[in-house]
């Protein structure tokens, strides 16, 4: 009736799931590579990476310092959504670019100073307050636009700058992946690597301590949301500059893939918690399975299926992660 | 894991022996023995950690000993489940048990075991009215209506629907797990009468206690656990509070509470007349440097309320704080810990130490500034002065990395304090400092508390272990309905003294464990 000793069962499980996450990057590329030749050719990941990757990683690394702090920011496609009209509004009103990009910027962080009065003036639960500001968004925009009608900008009147945002290349680079890089590059060091990151770590596994420690817990919070619209703002030029037109409430779609990798990556840190590199991963994995199964010509509504398994699966690992470090 | 031990003449109707029981490598208890002989009100003391909860868990079914024998009313079992243990008659009343607070009284007491209509699916709502009814104003001349919601009753009445829901089983055990800790004396008073009263009728009690004063009014015999082991069974009336307490720590009162000479230094922090509403008023004291000053007060005497507007978290309504000369205002623990206040809060594991951060990002979570420098953090700073205070503070812990959910309660308040040394504050703040430590930690805690004070540091704890207080302290004060009402000079005290002004009328002492 001796108990097996908890630690090494906890760190096998632990590691298993960090095993795991690798191991279905392998399966997932075998099994692609065999089914659909296509795949694995330069031209089809380079598409991978620029046309699912790069916009999805912006919205996660956003969205991954909403769940660090012990939350969760449901209207990041409010933020992609303002900073987009705010964009494409600057731009027709024959505005330069730079200032356009910070109208943008500053279009989509009005989103996070609203959740942070909501949420640390107000005292209103992230959820519920995010919610809130998701469904405040929607009317909005219907009401800026006529019920929702897109605006587009004409194709002849776009400045080059504009253009080179959504398609051009440094360094043989396609730009919206170069910004991807250095959000990801910034993210990292901002989560792991500075005063600021650990102080939202630590809000997120036991805020009460960081107030009894004598740290500005509703400061760090507010700053939080901010930050996270900030980023999702520059998701939003991306989108904007590629298409060349807002479409209202179209933010939202990023929403639940972002909120997924997130989760999916936190199976990647020894003790679960949400992370920059395992957030990258998660939306790499979410990317690849969505354009390898578009590619192998299944049914476009299979992808949602595919999300879903992963998300369980790191559910799954999740679970047992917890039922061993509750042994111990 | 069966058992061979013969049925003794002695009438025991609960008999545990030699248990063995370890949580991954912790032994919670080690050879661990208790006999409770049939009609007699049976004690069980002994500090934090000395493996009471495991034991009465292990009775309750909730636990599986690794060894050793249990045995029931002279059946031998070798494991007992929930449900067992129920059917043998065997009851708990927990102190903090989980009543549903938006379930009716009636629902509470008969729920998982509603009486049907005879044939019928449909609950006999009658019937439990009538039952419920008989038993309360039986024991307790007390009639609850059984639509009061649980929610609504007071920590006494909440006390009163689990003995009656335990008694409509028609019990031969209750075991009571710290029934007083929520109870004012008055309400204690009508427990023990009747607890006294289910002895006479011939239901067996064991009763689980800090208070060693309890148990010598309330007991007939007492067993004290220590480090997982039975050390003594004694009847009560062969022994004393003193020789109970002397075998629960098994040290001199010397040796418990180290204490240095410290010469006192200049003034460091003063309250003038500091108020908050409702909660305290008139609060006037100065501490030195190299001072160690004692608060003492029941809940909801004031003292609690101080300590934390010193730290920021309530706004004084009146009066005002100076240190070393300056009025300052701490509006927040940031503006508090700014002036070099520190805070140990009684709740550790929620307020104290973040549980899912390792040693080094609490130790340094106070004093994020001194290990970064324009916002980015140096890991390796962090991880030396972490490793510099593990080994200052005898931390025991795997590693500098390790999570400090894997420490011990003792290990865990060290790291609560080790939090403030990285900082260099210098006005410390103590609520229950040694609340769920072991005995050794313990004396390393108090060990530092000297060693700070030494160091020039100005010293507060709070606390409602007087023995503690008195030990560790230069001056007590003591706070009555919102007032200091005396001043003790710790040397020259004894505790019974502090508890007489305690309860602002010299009653009879209650709390010594």
């Amino acid at each position: 009736m001796a108990q097996s000793s908890p630690k090494p069962s906890s760190f096998n499980v632990r590691g298993l799931a960090r095993y795991a996450l690798v191991a279905a990057f392998v399966a997932v590329f075998a099994v692609f590579s065999a089914i659909a030749p296509a795949f694995l050719s330069g031209a089809n990941l380079l598409s991978v990476l620029v046309n699912n990757f790069a916009l999805l990683a912006i919205v996660a690394i956003a969205m991954t310092f909403a769940v660090a702090a012990g939350g969760i920011d449901l209207s990041v496609g409010t933020a992609i959504d303002f900073a987009s009209f705010a964009f494409v509004s600057l731009v027709l009103a024959g505005q330069p670019i730079p200032l356009a990009i910070l109208g943008a910027l500053a279009g989509g962080s009005l989103v996070g100073v609203f959740n942070a009065i909501l949420i640390s003036g107000i005292g209103i639960s992230p959820f519920l307050a995010t919610l809130g500001t998701l469904f405040v968004g929607r009317s909005a925009q219907q009401l800026l636009t006529n019920g929702g009608n897109p605006v587009y900008l004409p194709p002849s009147g776009v400045p080059e700058a504009f253009r080179f945002l959504g398609h051009g290349v440094i360094a043989g680079i396609p730009v919206p992946l170069v910004v991807a890089f250095v959000l990801i590059a910034g993210a990292y060091l901002i989560l792991s690597h500075t005063r600021f990151g650990r102080v939202v770590l630590a809000t997120g596994i036991q805020a009460s301590v960081v107030r009894y420690s004598g740290l500005a817990l509703s400061r760090y919070t507010a700053a939080t949301y901010v930050l996270v619209s900030v980023i999702a703002a520059v998701a939003g030029l991306i989108v904007t500059s590629t298409v060349t037109v807002y479409i209202p409430s179209s933010g939202n779609a990023f929403l639940l893939n972002a909120i997924g990798a997130t989760f999916i990556g936190t199976t990647l840190d020894p003790h679960g918690r949400p992370n920059i590199p395992g957030t990258v991963l998660g939306v790499l994995l979410l990317s690849i399975v969505a354009n390898g199964l578009l590619l192998s010509g299944l049914n476009f509504y299979w992808q949602q299926v595919a999300t879903g398994l992963l998300i369980f699966s790191v559910l799954a690992i999740g679970f047992a992660n917890r039922k061993a470090a509750s042994r111990a | 894991m069966t058992t061979s031990v013969k049925w003794q003449e002695t009438d025991d109707i609960i008999r545990l022996s030699g248990i063995i029981k370890r949580f991954g490598g912790a032994q919670a208890l080690s050879d661990a023995s208790l006999a409770v002989r049939r009609g007699t009100v049976h004690g069980l003391v002994g500090q934090n950690g000395a493996g009471k909860s495991t034991l009465i868990k292990l009775l309750a079914g909730l636990h599986e000993a690794d060894e050793g024998a249990i045995e029931i009313d002279g059946v031998a079992y070798a494991g007992l489940s929930p449900q067992q243990v129920g059917h043998l008659g065997i009851h708990f009343i927990h102190q903090d048990r989980l009543l549903v607070p938006t379930f009716t009284v009636g629902e509470a007491l008969f729920l998982g075991r509603e009486p049907r209509i005879a044939g019928t699916p449909f609950l006999d709502r009658k019937l439990m009215r009538q039952k419920s009814a008989e038993i309360l104003d039986r024991y307790f001349g007390l009639r609850l209506p059984n639509s009061a919601l649980i929610g609504e009753l007071t920590a006494a009445e909440k006390q009163i629907v689990q003995i009656t829901r335990a008694l409509l089983d028609n019990p031969k055990v209750l075991v009571f797990d710290e029934p007083t800790a929520a109870l004012v004396r008055r309400e204690a008073e009508l427990l023990f009468a009747l607890i006294r009263r289910l002895r006479d009728e011939g239901i067996t009690i064991l009763y689980i206690s800090h208070y060693l004063s309890e148990i010598v009014d309330l007991c007939d015999t007492v067993t004290v656990l220590r480090n997982g082991r039975d050390v003594a069974t004694l009847a009560v009336g062969e022994t004393s509070v003193r020789e109970i307490g002397a075998l629960m720590v098994n040290r001199d009162i010397a040796e418990l509470y180290p204490k240095p000479k410290v010469a006192h230094g200049s003034p460091f922090l003063e309250l003038q007349g500091l108020g908050l509403a409702n909660r305290y008023a008139d609060v006037s004291l100065t501490l030195h440097r190299g001072e160690v000053l004692g608060l003492t007060g029941l809940v909801g005497s004031g003292a609690k309320e101080l300590l934390r507007t010193l730290f920021g978290l309530e706004t004084a309504t009146s009066g005002a704080v100076v240190i070393e000369g300056d009025t300052v205002f701490s509006a927040s623990p940031a503006a508090a810990t700014a002036k070099r206040l520190a805070l140990v809060p009684e709740d550790r594991r929620r307020d104290g130490v973040a549980l899912d951060l390792s040693v080094t990002e609490n130790t340094t979570l106070a004093s994020l500034d001194r290990f970064s420098r324009a916002g980015l953090l140096d890991k390796g700073a962090e991880k030396r002065k972490a490793s510099e205070l593990i080994e200052r503070l005898q931390i025991k812990t795997d590693s500098a990395d390790a999570l400090v959910r894997t420490l011990s309660g003792g290990n865990q308040q060290k790291v609560a304090i080790a939090k403030w040394l990285s900082r260099q504050s210098e006005i410390y703040l103590l609520d229950e400092p040694s609340v769920g430590v072991d005995i050794a930690a313990k004396v390393e805690i108090y060990t530092l508390i000297g060693e700070l004070a030494e160091r020039g540091a100005g010293i507060i704890v709070l606390s409602s272990d007087i023995d503690e207080l008195l030990g560790i302290t230069d001056r007590v004060l003591v706070f009555f309905r919102g007032r200091i009402t005396r001043e003790f000079i710790s040397a020259e005290t004894s505790p019974g003294q502090v508890l007489a002004e305690l309860t602002g009328a010299n009653e009879t002492l209650r709390h010594v464990g």
